[in-house]
């Protein structure tokens, strides 16, 4: 993997027309972009086509990268997760599948994952591991699964306002914990 | 206690944004405060940092080739073979106000270079846009390690300069500086970049005073061509 500058770099250059730099870029960061989409959409058709979309959408956005206050990889790993999870939901609505929920596989990353997980997410890994298991559980949830307020209140058989004003002050001891 | 409480709504509010848990309406609401609030924007960004960390333990799976061709496919439609599309200056000509179809000209050896006459060039393109409105003649002289330049038609804009860029297989163009004011002149050519003028393509863009700040063509490429070896 390219270091943060050089990947910063080949945006640059992108947002200036150089086809090189988006092949490098391509290059760099594909395999982990479609890791992403993977484990998101669970389909590797899906997935493909989700990953091309994604990289479209990023050589016309690459000018835009330098507002956005993002590190470059969080800027192409997030444009491919909400991808991704947009795709998620849309299979999700033309199917009327909450029952797809319970197939969705655990989020507990194995040991071999764990293995290779990087510092960095040792941090909200931590933080997360200071919430109630349910609670942690419904954040990793709603970011890799992209379950909204209403499946998560099914999942957990709780009211929708309560899941929200759970989940709300989870996300508030979380900020506190990755701050401090 | 207010403002805490504010803050705190705020941080809030950020991450159910960034896990995408806002209704529709709630979102849009979001990123219009977003647009105008750089705290908020800097409580998303710390979020959208934080959170992504959660997919570190995802494993990298190479995507298959029909993946990165159907992107070009997309991005680059017909050109795909073209010249153009190859020197990844279709999207800087498409940005420029002058968006004029480039052609190339190969240059024609035998009306270029006459027998017996002037330095014995060893290479040259012709750099013209279709319409003719810039055309200028570049023969590389290896005694002097400089390009011969002799522009016949067309200019800098008022305020404007016009620079000339090499550009060798898919790599990014290089700049090998501003084409004089003068109709001809010569531009040398540093001897690191003298393997890339075999094959390569030269091309001209529209620049500020002083050339791209960049280092990468900013305006609009008027006009491109190949370099033939002689």
């Amino acid at each position: 993997m390219s270091s943060t500058a050089d990947i910063e770099t080949l945006i640059a250059r992108m947002a200036l027309g150089d086809r090189a730099a988006f092949s490098a870029l391509y290059t760099a960061t594909s395999a982990k972009l479609f890791g992403v989409a993977l484990r998101v959409l669970d389909n590797r058709a899906e997935a493909e086509d989700a990953l091309q979309e994604v990289f479209v959408k990023v050589w016309r956005a690459a000018g835009t990268y330098q507002v956005n206050g993002l590190s470059p990889m969080t800027w192409l790993i997030t444009i491919t997760r909400n991808h991704a999870i947009d795709r998620l939901r849309a299979r999700r609505g033309a199917t009327g599948g909450m029952d797809e929920l319970a197939e969705l596989a655990d989020l507990t990353p194995g040991p071999e994952a764990l293995a290779i997980a990087s510092s960095d997410s040792g941090r909200i890994a931590g933080c997360l591991g200071q919430l109630e298991p349910d609670r942690a559980d419904a954040v990793r949830r709603a970011y890799v699964e992209g379950e909204t307020y209403d499946e998560l209140a099914r999942r957990y058989g709780v009211p929708l306002n309560t899941i929200r004003t759970w989940l709300r002050r989870s996300l508030l001891k979380l900020r506190e914990c990755l701050s401090s | 206690m207010t403002d805490l409480t504010d803050r705190e709504e705020d941080q809030t509010i950020a991450a159910e944004y960034a896990l995408g848990l806002l209704t529709p309406p709630e979102a849009r609401a979001f990123e219009a405060r977003l647009a105008v609030d750089p705290q908020l924007r800097a409580d998303y960004a710390l979020w959208a940092e934080d959170f992504v960390a959660l997919t570190d333990a995802i494993a990298p799976v190479v995507p298959p080739k029909s993946v990165l061709t159907g992107i070009e496919a997309q991005l680059f439609p017909q050109q795909k073979r073209s010249l153009l599309e190859r020197l990844g200056l279709l999207p800087a000509m498409l940005g420029g106000l002058t968006a004029a179809l480039v052609v190339l000209f190969v240059t024609n050896q035998g009306w270029l270079d006459q027998p017996g006459v002037g330095p014995a060039y060893t290479a040259s393109a012709q750099i013209a846009a279709e319409d003719q409105s810039l055309v200028v003649l570049a023969r590389f002289d290896p005694a002097a390690g400089a390009l011969r330049i002799e522009r016949s038609a067309g200019g800098a804009l008022p305020g404007r300069a016009l620079e000339l860029w090499l550009i060798a297989g898919d790599n990014p163009p290089v700049s090998l500086g501003l084409l004089p004011q003068t109709a001809t002149g010569d531009i040398a050519v540093p001897e690191a970049l003298l393997a890339s003028l075999d094959g390569g393509v030269l091309a001209i863009s529209d620049e500020p005073p002083g050339g791209s700040p960049t280092g990468a063509p900013t305006g609009a490429v008027l006009a491109v061509g190949a370099v033939t070896t002689i």
